[in-house]
């Protein structure tokens, strides 16, 4: 399905006027009975679309710009991380891709589109409203307020569905801290409020203070920022009781359903007390959805952190099982020739049994998009193996976002929850 | 299954569905269902955590009980399982009531209506329930009357009835009780439950049916040569023998259980998972199916009855010699027939379909054979080539097994069938929930999916209607014949397959 726009031209009001222009467009007054706001969420979006808007201003890409993250979008990243020789394993809307195009050439305009486009799988979901906050690269742009209805008014033959709205802020990110001010009355305290957060954990943090403040539902990405940061920030959520979702998270489900997988036969479970080694291998160097991974599993084993060591090739820590015994955990950055659009995938990982009597056990688990050659090799011959291809075809930002507000999810994922300040603590 | 430890990395994996705040009202509560089937559901899903924390049960019988009476009688019947887990007990106990109605009497169920009212405040149940029906059939239509007549249905988001089996006696009286639902309420608030339905392994030949390729270019007239479908019991009529004499194996399984195996078995592949488009491909195959001879149904159906068998030491009563049997009875407590489903895909297949008491097994299946291979190449070990048989087990041992040739070991060329196995035990070893605890979470989610239509209950009541006439009007034609406690039943049904050339699959 592809993005479809508001069917209303937004109206650009002053920012003052916007809460008051909403209030009397869902009033009783003007609705009459042929139509009623849904009584369903609202959905805040920091949506910065910085790759876009500096592959559309240097001519690498034709706009508009939507904050979509469309394959042309994808294409056009690719091509720049050639054209600034970069390594080839940076992915096509990485920082240090974005740093660079800011210093090519070209001043080409495009519309900005950004919260107008909106995914048909969010909107199938009746969104109350849609706030969007556009920051532009031009950083001294003034703040423009624009506003949308969702379905036709009454008197252009409107039906009884069920409406929404949508908020446009856009601006240099001076302005949008002065126009802060009008979202809180924007916001029914009756229905639930998300905040996606669709940029890097580390920018605009005191925007990021403001508008994802408890008790409103936080939705991140730990695989866009400095991993460090992402991981901390996901911990300070999470232990001070916000619901926050993560979507580098979701992108860890089939890696963890495969490996549950094959340890649901019965006579599998026993090597589960003996692991002695865990590896991880990743793209590039972003370590956090791989240690989200360890820190599920050794959450999920009981097992004790007992030293951590970070180097250039990655993350090697020690951790503790019930019965005493040492396991050996690394986790490597690997290159890939085409690198996946999300910094850190997981391409492998490797599990080792060794029981004291019997034989051991080695369950590798490979990306289904490259190999894990390094995982195979290396004196495994005694071992019984099992080997398994894990899927990484990745939904839409969108799509995954549209799964966990149908879902509800007004709390963090029990097991997130615990394995979030474990993976934060094996990367300080 | 066998209950083995969990899997530590499975916890927490499984996706549930969130059940909204919710009253549950049990009609019938101080029956046998209610202590034997529906409160340990009840218990299990809320143990699982899948209940809400605003959830109440409120069980309703004539019985002049208490709330504590309620759960103390809960508690006696369930003492097994509660000691397990006595903590947990104590919190679903809490959330058990129990109000006297009679549904006959409307001072009654208004009563009632403020009963819920009050539940609503205490529990924040917001106005949503379900209504189970777990009292005699002939109930099941003026019980929807009186909660439609005291306002109890008529929010159809809010409110629904769950109706146990028999639904109905036959197409008629199906179509009469019908009839009276629907103007009670909307089709989506209705279920009527078939707790066969709810076993993983039934649930399952949809998966293995529509999420792999490898089946569905076979599954039709071109590849498969006939189909059985067995439910068999070792038990016997037990303490049911006053609903059994009115009943008997057709009415009692075949015409919902064993049909609803067969419209999974043989349905179309829906266009999507939603409850409407498989109900619809279940109705059509149901619709599409007949008695293999309409004419002269004796052709096509065996009846039998148990008597007496066992051992010396062991001896097994005959039905006629069970506690408040008829000496006399003519009820079958063993069916086969043969069935045929006139569409494009199974024309010319037979069906076979077969259940029974006091059998030499307790088991379900459904087997699949397929034609033979048009020429034989090799030897077969077993003196003729085997045809290749796809079982899928419901219960027990709940799997699937493919039966094919390979190369007996040798210098020689010759065949011999093995058997390829899947085991939910060994691929799982987690115990699946019983039918119950799926289907009492579905109703509560208003998920029909498991939960049969109305045009598919008339649909399995017409499909029988020869047999049931034939019983009614001449039963001479369609005698009982006796067969020996745990043996695989009558004579007389195997030669109905031999009639075909084939015999049943002994397990």
């Amino acid at each position: 399905m592809s993005p479809q726009l508001t069917l209303q031209t937004p109206l650009e009001l002053e920012p003052a006027e916007v809460p008051t222009y909403l209030e009397q467009l869902w009033s009783t007054e003007q609705q009459g009975n042929t139509g009623s706001g849904a009584n369903t969420f609202c959905l805040l979006i920091w949506q910065p679309a910085w790759a876009e808007q500096q592959l559309v201003r240097s001519g690498r890409l034709n706009g508009p710009i939507t904050g979509q993250q469309s394959d042309a979008l994808l294409a056009a990243g690719r091509q720049a991380v050639i054209d600034t020789d970069l390594p080839l394993s940076t992915p096509p809307t990485a920082g240090e891709l974005i740093a660079a195009i800011a210093q090519l050439e070209g001043e080409n305009l495009a519309d900005d589109l950004r919260g107008q486009y909106i995914d048909p799988a969010l909107s199938e979901l009746q969104p109350r409203r849609l706030i969007t906050l556009a920051p532009t690269i031009n950083a001294d742009q003034r703040l423009e307020t624009l506003v949308a209805a969702y379905c036709p008014l009454p008197e252009e033959g409107g039906g009884t569905t069920a409406c929404g709205d949508v908020v446009v802020l856009r601006g240099g990110q001076n302005a949008l801290r002065d126009g802060m001010s009008i979202l809180q009355p924007l916001l029914p305290p009756s229905m639930p409020s998300w905040v996606w957060w669709n940029g890097f954990l580390d920018e605009a943090p005191d925007l990021m203070e403001q508008l994802a403040c408890a008790p409103r539902r936080l939705i991140v990405d730990t695989a866009v920022g400095n991993p460090r940061h992402c991981l901390n920030l996901l911990r300070a959520r999470v232990e001070s009781g916000q619901a926050v979702n993560d979507l580098n998270w979701l992108r860890l489900r089939s890696w963890r359903e495969t490996l549950a997988m094959v340890f649901d036969p019965p006579n599998r479970r026993d090597a589960l007390c003996h692991i002695t080694q865990l590896d991880v291998d990743v793209e590039g160097h972003h370590p956090t959805q791989g240690l989200l991974m360890a820190a599920w599993i050794a959450d999920r084993l009981g097992w004790q952190l007992q030293r951590t060591e970070i180097s250039e090739e990655g993350v090697a820590a020690q951790f503790s099982r019930h019965d005493g015994a040492d396991i050996r955990f690394q986790l490597m950055s690997v290159p890939t020739g085409q690198p996946s659009v999300h910094a850190g995938q997981i391409v492998g990982l490797r599990l080792i049994c060794q029981p004291e009597q019997g034989q051991g056990v080695c369950v590798i688990l490979c990306a289904e998009s490259g190999g894990c050659m390094r995982l195979e090799g290396g004196g495994m011959a005694s071992l019984e193996l099992h080997e398994e291809i894990v899927s990484v075809k990745h939904a839409s930002p969108e799509m995954d976002v549209a799964r966990l507000l149908s879902g509800g999810h007004d709390s963090t994922n029990p097991l997130l929850s615990a394995a979030a300040p474990l993976a934060a603590k094996l990367l300080s | 299954m066998v209950a083995t430890a969990t899997n530590p990395l499975r916890v927490g994996l499984r996706q549930e569905r969130v059940i909204a705040p919710q009253c549950l009202v049990i009609f019938g509560a101080s029956g046998d269902l209610t202590h034997r089937k529906l409160v340990p559901a009840l218990f299990e899903l809320f143990k699982q955590r899948r209940l809400p924390s605003e959830f109440a049960l409120l069980g309703c019988a004539r019985r002049p009980w208490s709330d504590d009476e309620f759960r103390g009688k809960m508690a006696e019947a369930l003492a097994s399982k509660i000691a397990e887990n006595p903590e947990a007990w104590d919190q679903f106990a809490s959330k058990l009531y129990y109000e006297p109605v009679d549904l006959q009497q409307p001072d009654d169920v208004v009563r009632l209506g403020g009963r819920l009212e009050t539940i609503d405040q205490r529990c924040a149940t917001r106005g949503n329930r379900t209504f189970y029906l777990s009292v005699s059939p002939k109930f099941y239509g003026s019980g929807c009357r009186a909660l439609a007549d005291a306002g109890l249905l008529k929010d159809p988001l809010r409110s629904r009835v769950v109706i146990e089996k028999p639904f109905g006696r036959d197409y008629g009286s199906a179509q009469a009780l019908n009839r009276v639902v629907k103007s009670c309420g909307q089709e989506n608030q209705v279920f009527r439950i078939d707790h066969y339905l709810g076993k993983e392994t039934v649930q399952n030949i949809m998966v293995l049916r529509f999420a792999n390729t490898i089946f569905e270019p076979i599954w039709n007239r071109n590849y498969i040569s006939s189909v059985q479908i067995t439910a068999a019991e070792t038990v016997g009529v037990e303490e049911r023998a006053g609903y059994y004499e009115t009943s008997g194996a057709l009415r009692d399984m075949v015409q919902n259980h064993l049909t609803q195996m067969l419209a999974i078995t043989a349905m179309e592949p829906p266009g999507r998972f939603d409850p409407e488009a498989i109900r619809n491909e279940k109705a059509k195959v149901l619709q599409a199916a007949r008695l293999a001879d309409e004419q002269e149904p004796w052709n096509c159906c065996i009846r039998g009855q148990y008597a007496s068998g066992g051992s010396h030491d062991a001896p097994l009563a005959g039905y006629r010699q069970e506690p408040g049997v008829d000496p006399n009875s003519t009820t079958e407590t063993y069916v086969a027939m043969k069935l045929f489903v006139d569409n494009w895909r199974w024309q010319g297949v037979p069906f076979y379909v077969r259940t029974g008491k006091r059998l030499a097994k307790r088991l379900s299946e459904v087997v699949l054979t397929f034609r033979e291979a048009p020429v034989h190449l090799f030897d077969a070990a077993t003196g003729g080539p085997t045809a290749n048989q796809l079982i899928l087990r419901i219960q027990p041992d709940e799997g699937a097994e493919f039966r094919f040739e390979v190369k007996s070991p040798g210098s020689g060329m010759r065949s011999r069938p093995i058997d390829m196995e899947f085991s939910y035990d060994e691929s799982f070893g987690e115990p699946s929930d019983e039918g119950y605890v799926r289907l009492l979470a579905d109703a509560m989610l208003s998920d029909p999916t498991l939960f049969t239509r109305s045009d598919e209950v008339e649909a399995a009541w017409r499909l029988y209607t020869p047999l049931l006439e034939l019983i009614e009007d001449s039963p001479w034609q369609l005698p009982i014949h006796p067969y020996e406690s745990r043996t695989w039943g009558p004579a007389a049904a195997d030669a109905l397959l031999a009639r075909d050339g084939l015999l049943w699959r002994r397990p």
